[in-house]
């Protein structure tokens, strides 16, 4: 019913929160309903410091951007997975439509421990040329859902996480 | 502050993970239990053959496996468990050979054994096909020693030689168990966050066998994995890198504080050399790695006849404070890998990774994964994390 639906938070409470958050320490800049979010993340302390890039406009989803260290050239020739974009490049965190995320959630509690993770399987996946993180890709699940409940390859699954 | 409060984290965490190598390198605690069965058996076998001499006789670990620093070999699935075989009734006069060959003879009454017997130049050796190998050194007393020390055949077995494996297991189990101090650093004393097991990520394992032991598995892997590519005969022998390593533990222990246990073990390694004699005589280098538990036992004797040994210890050396240097500097945990398979073998590097892995994405299905300050993702419980609620990365393959 649609008074059970949570209300979206506004671009100006998502700022709040971002700030107010230890593991999302950085600057950012608020602008109307825009808002941009400049942070460092470390997944583990083995880990290099990225320089990540939140994006978010009312009514849009948010974006991620890693702008620091160059990981196309990190990936030396390689496709990087999950991405929306290889460069500037763009993480997809979370499946479009599927509830994972929604504008009354709060970015800092979603779209940022997402980034961490994100990176931390591509740490990973440099080293192995696998990405151990599960996920889901476009084509795949186009014919996934035709075919009902099934959705990916044994590897996916096997990852576990993906749902 | 960000990268003040980093660096002890990541020291920390850094020899979790080299830990966790060592647990990897060591058999299982079944394995042991086997071995254990299997080499009292053989010591009642023995002592239950004809005569007074083989009555009074006992057997008791020697080596890594006394020592606890055992590694597993590169290339094969036996651990090596070294045994000694006492016989007190014994004296010297007794030619080496027919001490050997007693405990041999015996060996070979065992139909069971006999099938698995092989024979070693100083030694009789038992093959536990893909377990272990026993290899059973005889000994007698040497009553010139004042620390209760034994004689073992030589190589060619043709004289006794001084050793004492009881006293060297007593003094290195002694300097095992100084702890060194460390310092509590005051930026984690202030949040009441430490550098220690509490904040690991993926915290999974008991703690804790003693730093020195660790220290030990550590340079012997290191070393089996250097001169894979090397001449493999050149390479150190394990009781002179335990030596120096416990050596230089003592000396590191009593005149330092230090902050993480990743420091203990590169100041110790990086010490090592310091404990080792040389001496020009007649402009020849002498070398000396004294037994100090007993007359006569120079570990470092072969370096005397072929320089060549000692020049391959010294090459091995600063490659593993190298490797230690790049593994604290390593930026990635694509880059930690690439170190950790180069310095220690892409077997337990794979099996660390995928464990770590495979504890990220049982918490990513239970939910006990978050993201902390400072400390990244972690499943460790920290005030004020950020739980990482669940996802599914989309988007091109």
């Amino acid at each position: 019913m649609w008074f059970d639906r949570p209300r979206p938070l506004t671009v100006a409470q998502q700022y709040l929160n971002l700030g107010a958050n230890p593991a999302c320490a950085g600057k950012g800049r608020l602008y109307g309903n825009m808002m941009s979010w400049h942070l460092p993340v470390t997944p583990t302390p083995f880990s290099r410091c990225y320089s990540a890039r939140l994006e978010y406009r009312q009514g849009t989803s948010p974006q991620v951007f890693i702008d620091d260290p160059d990981l196309p050239v990190l990936a030396d020739g390689r496709r990087l997975p999950h991405v929306y974009e290889q460069a500037p490049t763009r993480l997809c965190l979370f499946l479009p439509g599927s509830g994972e995320w929604g504008a009354w959630m709060r970015l800092d509690q979603t779209i940022v421990p997402w980034t961490a993770l994100w990176l931390l399987y591509f740490e990973e996946w440099l080293y192995s040329g696998e990405w151990a993180g599960g996920g889901l890709h476009p084509i795949l699940r186009e014919r996934a859902h035709s075919r009902g409940r099934r959705r990916i390859g044994p590897r996916v699954r096997s990852a576990g996480a993906s749902s | 502050m960000y990268i003040e409060r980093r660096t002890p984290l990541k020291k920390a965490q850094l020899f979790g993970i080299l830990e966790r190598l060592c647990e990897w390198l060591e058999p299982s605690p079944t394995q042991a239990d086997r071995a254990k069965t299997s080499y009292e058996a053989v010591g009642q076998w023995i002592a239950g053959g004809e005569g007074e001499w083989l009555a009074s006789s006992s057997i008791y670990l020697q080596g890594s496996t006394a020592l606890g620093t055992t590694v597993k070999p590169i290339g094969r699935n036996e651990y090596d468990v070294d045994l000694v075989c006492h016989i007190p009734g014994l004296a010297r006069w007794l030619p080496p050979a027919l001490c050997k060959q007693l405990v041999g003879d015996r060996l070979k009454e065992s139909q069971r054994y006999r099938a698995i017997l092989e024979e070693k130049p100083r030694c009789w050796r038992l093959n536990y096909a893909n377990e272990f190998h026993l290899d059973i050194t005889p000994s007698i007393p040497n009553d010139a020693c004042v620390n209760r020390g034994e004689l073992v055949p030589d190589k060619a077995l043709r004289c006794w030689k001084a050793t004492n494996p009881k006293g060297y297991r007593d003094a290195f189990q002694r300097r095992a168990e100084l702890v060194p101090q460390m310092r509590l650093l005051k930026s984690f004393a202030e949040d009441g966050v430490r550098a220690d097991a509490d904040i690991e990520p993926f915290p999974e394992r008991p703690r804790f066998k003693g730093l020195l032991c660790r220290i030990a598995q550590i340079a012997k892997r290191h070393r089996d994995t250097f001169f894979l590519s090397r001449d493999a005969a050149l390479a150190p022998i394990s009781v002179i890198i335990t030596t120096l390593a416990a050596w230089s533990y003592e000396y590191c222990v009593r005149s330092a504080v230090f902050d993480s246990e990743l420091d203990v073990l590169c100041a110790v390694i990086r010490h090592m050399p310091d404990f080792i004699g040389r001496q020009v005589v007649v402009g020849r280098v002498e070398w000396s790695i004294w037994n100090e538990t007993t007359e006569g036992e120079n570990f470092a004797e072969r370096w005397n006849a072929e320089p060549a040994y000692a020049k391959a210890f010294f090459n091995w050396h600063a490659a593993a404070m190298a490797d230690l240097e790049r593994l604290t500097q390593s930026e990635g945990l694509d880059r930690l890998s690439e170190v950790l398979t180069e310095s220690f073998g892409q077997e337990p590097t794979a099996e660390l990774m995928h464990a770590m892995f495979a504890s990220v994405a049982a918490a990513r299905r239970t939910g006990t994964l978050a993201l902390a300050t400072s400390v990244g993702l972690t499943t460790a419980r920290i005030a004020g994390a950020t739980p990482v609620r669940a996802n599914t990365f989309y988007g091109a393959p």
